[in-house]
């Protein structure tokens, strides 16, 4: 239809000169582009007056999503008059608003090409000014339209595509052929902000030019060109089939991206549920894929010198330089290198990671990131990429780490010590990440394992972490004087079992820690007295004051022992006897041993607190490490 | 509305519903406080200050799954309508983690939905005069 209409259209204007017509129709929901070409027909027709302007009006023009009343087109047919096209359209909620196009002067409609400076366009949904240079393909002439959009907004009912004082010029030259129309278009948008949802442009300065072929079963990109202003350039071709609503074709390439910009004007909302939402980069970045008949064939993606860092400091790499290549029928070997960067807290050094792509997965015997003084080395690495997540395993060694270094870059106390590990299976699946093997640290003389460790979405908004955690033969001297929580000679061992963490913080988990079995020297001060008193609460460590004792600097003990079992926010205490595993007898009247003295002199430190709040036993613990280091002996 | 106010209306919204009588989750406990919990509101305290302004204007309506939509962006310039749809994913992702951490700390992750729905009626009820929520069918109403 659109071939041909323009053929009548300029039959009929360069037919009549001098008679006035006026037309009335009113027009059945969904035909009235059928009315309209009928009305144009009986115009057309030979045995009608010749006529110098054109009145038309109609009553309601109806269709699922658009909705016109009173539509009203005053049309001179001598050159240079003005020309106006007025009409009420239905608004989202069902009112009515005025909506107008109006034309000062419109040129030379006689010679095929509409022109008109400086159209007015008027109504909710647009309005701006609008030139228009239009020639209709007669006789062998191309079919050609130039826009040139002024002072330009639009906005669809919800806001979601809008824009806001545009200003671009548009032009699009279509040529019949034999199968349909030869295209050329070009947009060059100068000024103005634009949100498409997601997406947001503040300013103009982008332009597009693309040529093709168009038929109605496909639009075809032979070529064009993007350029995205402080981004960089990309071409683009490509086949859209128009019956299958799909992509058949497609092949992009860039020009190195400035990932400065690119990230917050097209990779942010692409990302915007995903870890990489809140990033700062820099560097560059190309890219280049090719699709044939919707699958992905091809891709590369080049990033040179790159620096990407989460703004909240979940995660870093520096000077980033990724070659990776992919293909739908061959392997790829791919590679990775950064100098620097950091995991949550723990800091990563200068790495190089090769690896093999093949479809849609993953493989390389061994990947080492150097962490601290040690590294983490990852052996027998296979990733697949299935049901749009990531699957992978494999094994694990961490060489020594510095108890030192790692204890400074987590913001601990300085602690002595190494940590090490060797984990012979890491499965991540599904957001969840699963060990089996140990980690274990050599800390205060002693060991800490962690076994059965399991993690779900370390990056996410709420981390999660199980673990049970083993503490043997601790030297309680070096302990208590890195957390200042006064002195104790002796050694400790710990179980913390059903350890789980969230967001980092624990929730549940059954602790023990006892003296350890074997000869040793056991002392403990009077500020450790109090302290441990303390935790249970005010009284006892009154007691301790103002009782004899209080002569003494330190006393010998036979063992020491205390159990927490967290649940909901509350930790069940217990003492030397007691068992976290098992659910607490609520025997609140009687007390329970904590610190059981042996020898001269001796003391006994009872806890009668049998449940306090994990919270406030943190701050407890807080405000003895923190505060105390002058105790008050009276 | 300053901001002082947009926050003590949340915790008093909050509060009341934490503490209201929920007869449809009659074992359930919605004040339940997990670490995970905290966070989640914490967060979403913080983000309303910046959606409250949203929710008067109708930019930002609530759904009646318990979460947040786009409704009407047109109140809000272009500039910050970006930034109006990543409040509103990031509110319906903390919102869809709360309803599930809700239920899991009840020891009954299946509960799940009946705490979204629970949650969908009370934010309606407690919602300021003038903003905007879905009814049962799903069309926009002006509270």
């Amino acid at each position: 239809m659109l071939k041909h209409a323009p053929h009548l259209l300029s039959g009929w204007f360069s037919g009549f000169t001098d008679a006035d017509l006026h037309r009335q129709a009113r027009l059945p929901a969904r035909h009235w582009m059928m009315a309209l070409l009928s009305l144009v027909l009986s115009l057309a027709s030979p045995s009608l007056y010749a006529v110098s302007s054109i009145t038309v009006h109609i009553g309601a023009i109806s269709s699922p999503n658009f909705q016109a009343s009173d539509l009203n087109l005053e049309l001179p047919l001598d050159n240079g008059k003005a020309v106006t096209l007025k009409t009420r359209l239905q608004q989202a909620d069902n009112s009515w608003a005025e909506a107008s196009l109006h034309c000062p002067a419109l040129d030379n409609p006689q010679l095929g090409v509409w022109r008109c400076r400086d159209a007015k366009l008027a109504s909710p949904q647009a309005n701006g000014n609008v030139s228009v240079a239009l020639q209709l393909p007669v006789a062998q002439q191309p079919f050609k339209a130039d826009l040139q959009l002024a002072a330009f907004s639009f906005s669809d009912s919800v806001g979601l595509h809008a824009a806001d004082k545009l200003a671009a010029d548009v032009s699009l030259q279509a040529t019949p052929d034999a199968t349909g129309w030869r295209w050329q278009a070009a947009l060059d948008w100068r000024e103005g902000e634009l949100f498409w949802q997601p997406f947001y442009f503040a300013t103009g300065g982008h332009s597009l030019h693309a040529a093709g072929h168009y038929n109605a079963q496909a639009l075809q990109v032979d070529t064009a060109q993007l350029k995205l202003k402080a981004v960089g350039d990309a071409d683009l071709s490509g086949i859209y089939n128009l019956s299958g609503k799909r992509i058949e074709q497609l092949a992009l390439q860039t020009s190195a991206l400035d990932l400065a910009t690119l990230y917050p004007l097209l990779l942010k909302p692409l990302l915007d549920k995903t870890s990489l939402n809140d990033m700062e980069m820099a560097g560059t970045a190309s890219l280049q894929f090719a699709m044939q008949a919707g699958e992905l064939q091809d891709f590369r993606l080049d990033l040179q010198q790159a620096d990407i860092a989460d703004r909240k400091g979940k995660f870093a790499l520096y000077k980033l330089q990724a070659s990776i290549p992919w293909s739908y029928d061959a392997a790829q070997p791919i590679a990775l290198d950064y100098a620097g960067g950091h995991l949550l807290d723990i800091p990563l050094g200068a790495a190089r990671l090769r690896a093999e792509l093949e479809r849609y997965s993953l493989r390389t015997p061994q990947l080492v990131l150097p962490i601290l003084d040690g590294a983490l080395t990852l052996n027998e690495v296979s990733a697949a990429w299935v049901n749009q997540q990531w699957h992978w395993h494999l094994r694990a060694d961490l060489a020594p780490i510095s108890m030192t270094e790692l204890s400074t870059a987590l913001g601990w106390p300085r602690m002595e010590g190494q940590v090490a590990a060797a984990i012979p299976q890491v499965t991540y699946s599904d957001g969840k990440l699963v060990t089996s093997g140990a980690m274990q640290f050599k800390l205060f003389d002693g060991t800490v394992t962690v076994g059965n460790l399991a993690m779900q979405t370390p990056l996410g908004l709420t981390p999660r972490l199980n673990a049970d955690v083993q503490f043997r033969n601790l030297d309680l001297g070096a302990l208590t004087r890195t957390f200042a929580f006064g002195a104790i000679e002796g050694r400790m061992d710990g179980d913390v079992n059903a350890l789980q963490l969230a967001n980092w913080k624990p929730v549940q988990f059954d602790a023990m820690f006892k003296s350890s079995t074997g000869r040793y020297p056991r002392k403990i001060s009077q500020r450790a007295v109090e302290n441990i008193s303390a935790l249970g609460g005010a009284g006892a460590a009154a007691a301790v004051q103002r009782s004899v004792l209080r002569f003494f600097k330190e006393f010998n003990y036979a063992r020491i022992g205390l159990t927490c079992r967290v649940r909901n926010g509350n930790c069940a205490m217990d003492g030397v006897d007691g068992n976290p595993a098992l659910a607490p007898v609520n025997n609140t009247a009687s007390g329970y041993v904590i610190v059981e003295g042996s020898g001269v002199p001796a003391i006994t430190v009872l806890g009668y607190n049998h449940s306090v709040g994990w919270d406030e036993l943190l701050a407890r613990l807080q405000r003895i490490t923190a505060g105390n280091s002058k105790p008050v002996i009276q | 509305m300053n901001i002082k106010q947009t926050l003590t209306g949340f915790y008093l919204f909050v509060a009341v519903l934490m503490v209201a009588p929920i007869t449809s989750l009659a074992a359930a406990d919605l004040e339940v406080n997990t670490p995970a919990i905290s966070t989640l509101k914490n967060s979403m305290q913080t983000r309303h200050g910046q959606l409250a302004g949203h929710y008067g204007s109708g930019a930002v309506g609530l759904t009646r799954d318990g979460l947040i939509a786009v409704r009407d962006a047109n109140a809000v310039p272009l500039a910050q309508r970006q930034g109006v749809n990543s409040l509103v994913s990031a509110e319906n992702s903390d919102r869809n983690a709360l309803y599930k951490e809700i239920a899991t700390a009840n020891g009954h992750p299946e509960w799940e939905a009946e705490v979204r729905s629970t949650f969908a009626q009370r934010w309606v009820q407690k919602a300021q005069g003038g903003w905007w929520y879905q009814d049962a069918s799903g069309g926009w109403k002006q509270k």
